[in-house]
């Protein structure tokens, strides 16, 4: 756009946009309508009809007269006829208005009698305005009636050209998309807010205290291992770090966070701590050395196995859906005490182990359950390391695989894909 | 672990409906891995009749049989075994067979005669090591009768998965035990009865001393002799157990020692007697800590560098003969020519044993147990019937001389004590929810081994744990034994109470959740890329972090590419912009939030720093049938930021342009810090092109990457309500031609100082060059203007007023002229 010439524009906000011609027309219409209610006639300009060729100065009274008023009205009469036709033939909104302008307009040929009344004689005035009245009355009548005619079909006329291919696609804002684990982990999240647990996080570099100690791991357990666990240089100086040793690594877990969080905070605790985690596994479609977990730890007077299973059976119903069914199975962990694994009924065979046509379940391998997550009752071990007496207190808690659940709930074929970033996996979500 | 369920009914009743026993069996925390049924890797194999046998026309020692299977006409084989001949009854591979070693039957000709099937050995059914010939079966076997049947092979063989808990449950006694409490049966132990054939002779040789130099490392270490064994095959039943379980046979010495170690849990070793005898003809065996950088080969041949965290088993003058409880040495090993035998019945530090088996890479079945615990209690019983069945399947006797004469050489320095533990009944059944009765926990308790009595009062149990179960020295993990057997499926599901609990978004969480927001709605997609870097990657991408701190490093990396923890999202990023790029992907919106690692001389963990990261390349999307979207370029991901900066709330931000020297990541010209109030944010721009040439990524590549933390410190969680104009305004339009150095930012900077109160809003609509109209070195550029009064509707005289007021200022502060 040329700058300049906007420049120097200068408009009122909120003043009409009407077309010149248009806006002119509009305003003599309005103008003649109040004029008529008045009852106001401008006698100066004349009828072309009566005052070019035929002056009422210059004729008598009586028969004359008469004729006169009935020339007048014939010649109205006779205007009638023809603007009556000349609308029906107006096919139009342009030429119908052209017609109104003709007649009705400033210089219109109706208009023209309405402005020469002045100069028609007092007495003869009552009849020849009644009838150029009544003329006016027909021909704006038969104007609106036309007029709301060709607007219809006009209406009708653009819809009909403006019509649509509907299956061509829709302009639509790209919307961009949540990676996959994170919308998982939102769920969980969502899940636990609602039973009134707070999202906590922690460091993903850890000491071996947190990841490993402080949760009951025996000193020798093969998990940590330089071959099981990544661990990163020491630079505190310390002897130890000297000679090249380490005990700070890559968190395994999540579940240090619950130990920040026992020295950090006075029970009752109820909290959920998603985050990466790493482990030594190279990668192939079922493992990545870096994963994500949540981690789950309830702290509180009385808190019970019972109230782990129902708090489980609970979240996996959020997850994946009201019919599904949890179960329990004992299992080992060395910071709970009892330990179990929970298992889900497998959403494919509906917890059967095999398909309608008989075939064993590929999903759950015919066992009719999926392998969920890993749960128990917080070991006293592990309250007593963080402050919190067992005798007062008890707990649970909880670790799910994020990407476990992707797996069961997208069939994710290779988790590698979560890593890549590759558009056509992202975009699908 | 494999187990045999053959064997396991031996000792207690197994039940026949597998499949329910597995699901019992998994939920009571031992799961199964597997389940195999062995007998029908011998389908086709089926007892045959020899009608008649004629040597081969063209071998000297091969012969043509007729064999009846049973099924149709007589087929003929030819056999090269020399103990075949007409009228026995033997196993016959028919065509179609499959023997172990996938070994398919198919129908062939030797030296020109035809022959469809095979006579089987004991060595070819994987039965036996006699390969001696044929094997010959009773005259009253059935011909025709599947071998798996007549030989009742069918087992159904259990691979368990044993938890690191539990050392007993890797025995048959210890399964036997379990599933008896799991059933509620009784069981019984062969042990005493094996332990009882055991007949010490008196033949005056007390060669042989142990010596424990350490009782951490070793708490129980004993030696027996056999003398005058004959190694050779083994019997047939023991073959088949072992073969059931997945062992191999090798010699009737090393398969005793295999069978006692999967039915007890007992790890031995058997050593040639003879070579570790020292010049005075005494076996003194040491158990002492390894020396560093000492050699030493194991059974497998290896040499193995050996550390002093190791344990070994020495004499003064060999040395190391056994790694102790991972695998024996080479060097003195049981061979055909060993006629004496020094068995050792011990046990290990675990921790010791499992640092040492992962650090050799050898990890045995001998070494699994001892890491998770061998009781040092029962040695001798165990040896004992090691001991005689050693005699019964090999000849020879064992020593009663040794010892002083009481047959074995034990030391015991260390000895385990049984935990004596108060089981609160009360307090269980609360912590589990549950009313399990006090007759079922001590029935339980006592099936498990573990010796219960009453209590102080009738809540309480007085529990002594067994030393086989470390891992039940609490009253805590008695609870679990007696959950498990009642069944966690028993416990009724309930919610924790908890007055005064609510769940709470933090201030940090809910920035990440508007940011996530935004940026979806900016059409980005959000990713995931790894948190290892590869050490060069920084110096590639040209970004400088100068004073932020050196790059975390790993001990143990994966590979070089994964060797360090990353210190910038972008590379990871970018590996994905040129993934995609190279699949034929063009239009690539990416963001990615997450943590980067900086490490700090001098301090032991590293500074994790949150970031928000971004990049776009090619356009938002293909060109379509009504619109083609421009490429993108720098304003793309600025636009991004100005939609993060209006959601977030963010207080006075601006773009400030970063010059080549402070941003060598980004094209210079296209390269902006994001402030607000003063604080940088972080920066965005199009990355050079020789950084994006250095991913294999084609240019341009818009990106960004922003603190998250100083995101989080700016956001405001509301912002200020403005009142919805009631007055008209009225609207200016403007072009002022500048010199190029002059921004728009300062354009917009003098308009609004010098716009006063009335001047509601600046929008650039247009730049415009041209040399010609304008001169070189000058740009136009057109802004709409909004003026409105608060209070009244603004007459446009005054606008006009306040508008040329407005334009004069600005052109005395900049320079302009305004374009006419």
């Amino acid at each position: 756009m040329d700058a300049s010439r906007a420049a120097q524009r200068v408009a009122l906000s909120g003043e009409g946009i009407n077309q010149g011609g248009t806006a002119r027309a509009c305003l003599s219409s309005l103008e003649m309508k109040a004029n008529a209610k008045a009852g106001v006639f401008q006698g100066e300009m004349a009828s072309p009809f009566l005052l070019a060729e035929r002056p009422l100065g210059q004729v008598g009274r009586s028969i004359r007269e008469v004729k006169v008023i009935m020339a007048i009205t014939d010649e109205l009469a006779q205007l009638r006829e023809q603007t009556l036709a000349r609308i029906a033939e107006a096919d139009t909104s342009a030429a119908l208005e052209s017609v109104r302008v003709a007649v009705l307009g400033k210089a219109g040929t109706l208009t023209g009698y309405l402005r020469g009344m002045g100069k028609v004689a007092k007495e003869e005035r009552a009849v020849v305005g009644k009838t150029v009245n009544e003329v006016r009355n027909v021909v704006e009548e038969a104007l609106e009636a036309r007029k709301k005619k060709l607007a219809a079909a006009e209406m009708e006329a653009a819809i009909d050209a403006s019509a649509v291919d509907v299956t061509l696609p829709g302009r639509a804002q790209q919307m961009g998309t949540r990676h996959l684990i994170n919308a998982i982990t939102d769920e969980v999240s969502e899940t636990f807010l609602g039973l009134g647990y707070t999202v906590v996080h922690g460091p993903e570099v850890e000491t071996d205290y947190y990841n490993f100690e402080a949760l009951n791991a025996p000193k020798d357990h093969p998990s940590r291992s330089m071959q099981d666990t990544f661990y990163v240089r020491d630079l505190s100086g310390e002897a130890s770090s000297v000679r090249g040793e380490s005990d700070v690594l890559l968190r395994t877990q999540t579940s240090g966070v619950q130990v920040h969080v026992m020295e950090d905070q006075k029970p009752p605790i109820y909290i959920i701590a998603p985050g990466k985690v790493y482990r030594r596994d190279v990668a192939d479609p079922s493992h990545l050395p870096q994963f994500t977990q949540i981690e789950g730890l309830v702290i509180d007077k009385g808190i019970s196995f019972g109230d782990l299973k129902g708090t489980l059976d609970y979240f996996c119903k959020q997850m994946f859906g009201p019919d599904r069914k949890t179960r329990f199975r004992a299992h080992y962990f060395p910071f709970t005490e009892p330990s179990a694994e929970a298992d889900v009924s497998c959403g494919v065979c509906g917890g059967t182990g095999h398909l309608h046509d008989g075939e064993r379940c590929r999903m759950c391998k015919g066992t009719g359950w999926l392998e969920i997550l890993g749960c128990g009752m917080v070991d006293p071990n592990v309250l007593t390391m963080s402050g919190i007496d067992p005798e007062e207190y008890s707990g649970f808690a909880f670790g799910v695989g994020v990407e476990r659940v992707a797996c069961l709930k997208y069939n994710v074929p290779d988790l590698r894909m979560l890593l890549e970033g590759d558009m056509r996996f992202l975009r699908q979500f | 672990m494999k187990v045999s369920l053959k064997w396991l009914n031996e000792y207690v009743e197994v039940p026949t409906d597998t499949k329910a026993l597995c699901d019992k069996l998994d939920l009571t925390g031992t799961g199964v891995e597997g389940v195999e049924v062995l007998g029908a890797t011998f389908d086709g194999v089926v007892v045959g009749y020899v009608e008649t046998c004629e040597p081969h026309p063209d071998s000297d020692h091969m012969h043509v049989v007729t064999v009846n299977t049973g099924a149709g006409e007589p087929v003929q084989i030819v056999c090269g075994a020399p103990n075949i001949k007409a009228g026995i009854k033997l196993p016959v591979a028919t065509v179609g067979a499959v023997l172990p070693g996938d070994f398919k039957i198919k129908k062939s000709k030797l030296r020109g005669v035809a022959s469809a099937g095979m006579c089987c050995s004991r060595r070819e059914l994987g039965l036996g090591s006699d390969h001696e010939g044929i094997w010959i079966l009773p005259d009253d076997a059935l011909v025709g009768t599947p071998i798996a049947d007549y030989l009742k092979l069918t087992d159904t063989v259990l691979d368990l998965e044993i938890t690191p808990n539990r050392p007993d449950s890797l025995s048959i006694v210890g399964l036997a035990r379990e599933m008896g409490a799991m059933y509620r049966r009784d069981w019984k132990s062969p042990l005493d009865e094996m332990a009882a054939k055991l007949e010490l002779v008196d033949d005056g040789a007390d060669d042989v001393a142990v010596t424990i130099e350490d009782a951490v490392r070793c708490p129980r270490y004993s030696a027996r002799v056999i003398r005058g064994v004959k190694v050779g095959p083994s019997p047939d039943w023991m073959v088949e157990r072992l073969a059931a379980i997945g062992q191999r046979s090798i010699n009737n010495i090393v398969d005793v020692t295999n069978y006692i170690l999967f039915l007890f849990g007992q790890p031995l070793h058997a050593f040639d007697l003879n070579k570790l005898k020292g010049a005075d003809g005494r076996a003194h065996v040491v158990i002492r800590e390894a020396e560093d950088g000492a050699k030493f080969t194991t059974l497998d041949e290896v040499e193995r560098a050996l550390t002093s965290d190791m344990t070994v088993i020495a004499t003064p003058e060999r040395g190391p003969v056994a790694l102790a409880g991972v695998m024996g040495g080479l060097d003195t090993e049981v061979t055909e020519e060993t006629t004496d035998i020094l068995l050792e019945t011990a046990t290990f530090e675990p921790g010791r044993t499992s640092r040492t088996s992962r650090n050799l890479g050898l990890i045995s079945e001998s070494s699994m147990r001892y890491e998770r615990g061998v009781d040092d209690h029962g040695i001798e019983e165990r040896s004992a019937a090691a001991a005689a069945l050693i005699v019964e399947v090999a000849g020879g006797h064992v020593s009663g001389s040794i010892g002083g004469g009481v047959g074995i050489v034990d030391e015991w320095p260390s000895v385990s004590e049984e935990a004596h533990l108060t089981f609160r009944i009360p307090r269980f059944n609360a912590m589990m929810g549950a009313n399990i009765s006090r007759d079922f926990i001590v029935e339980i308790l006592g099936r498990l081994g573990c010796k219960v009595e009453d209590g102080e009062d009738a809540d309480t149990l007085a529990v002594t744990s067994p030393t086989f179960r470390p891992d039940l020295p609490r009253e805590i993990d008695l609870y679990e034994e007696v959950l498990r057997l009642y069944g966690m499926d028993q416990i009724e599901a309930t919610l924790p109470g908890g007055r005064g609990r609510f769940g709470t978004v933090s201030h940090e969480q809910h920035v990440k959740n508007k940011v996530n927001d935004t940026l979806r709605a900016c059409g980005m997609n959000e990713t995931m890329t790894y948190s290892f870097a590869e050490p060069s990657e920084i110096e590639r991408l040209r970004l400088p972090l100068e004073g932020l701190g050196q790059a975390v490093e790993l001990l143990n990396p994966m590979n070089a590419e994964q060797s360090v923890m990353r210190q910038s999202i972008i590379p990871g990023l970018l590996r994905s912009v040129a993934h995609n790029q190279n699949r034929g992907v063009k239009n690539i919106q990416l963001y990615e939030m997450g943590r980067v690692f900086f490490a700090h001389e001098g301090k032991k963990k590293p500074k994790e720093r949150e970031k928000l990261a971004g990049v776009l390349a090619g356009a938002v999307r293909d060109a379509g049938w009504n619109e083609a979207p421009a490429p993108y370029d720098f304003f793309d991901g600025k636009g991004v930021l100005e939609n993060l900066a209006r959601e977030l709330a963010l207080p006075k931000v601006r773009f400030k342009a970063l010059a080549a020297d402070e941003a060598p990541q980004l094209q210079p010209g296209r390269a902006a810090e994001m402030l607000s109030g003063g604080t940088s944010l972080g920066w965005v721009g199009e990355l050079h092109p020789l950084a994006v040439a250095a991913y294999d990524a084609a240019a341009p590549v818009v990106a960004f990457e922003l603190d998250l933390e100083a995101l989080e410190r700016a956001a405001r969680p509301a912002r200020d309500y403005i009142d919805v104009p009631t007055f008209p305004a009225v609207s200016m339009d403007i072009a002022f031609v500048v010199d190029e150095d002059v921004t728009h930012e300062r354009l917009v900077q003098c308009m609004i100082s010098a716009g006063g109160k009335l001047l509601e809003d600046v929008r650039l609509f247009d730049v415009y060059r041209d040399e010609n109209r304008l001169g070189a070195g000058k740009k136009s550029m057109a802004y709409a203007l909004t003026y409105r009064a608060a209070d009244r509707t603004l007459t446009s005289d005054e606008a006009e007023k306040a508008h040329e007021r407005m334009v004069k200022k600005v052109c005395s502060a900049t320079g302009a002229e305004v374009r006419g």
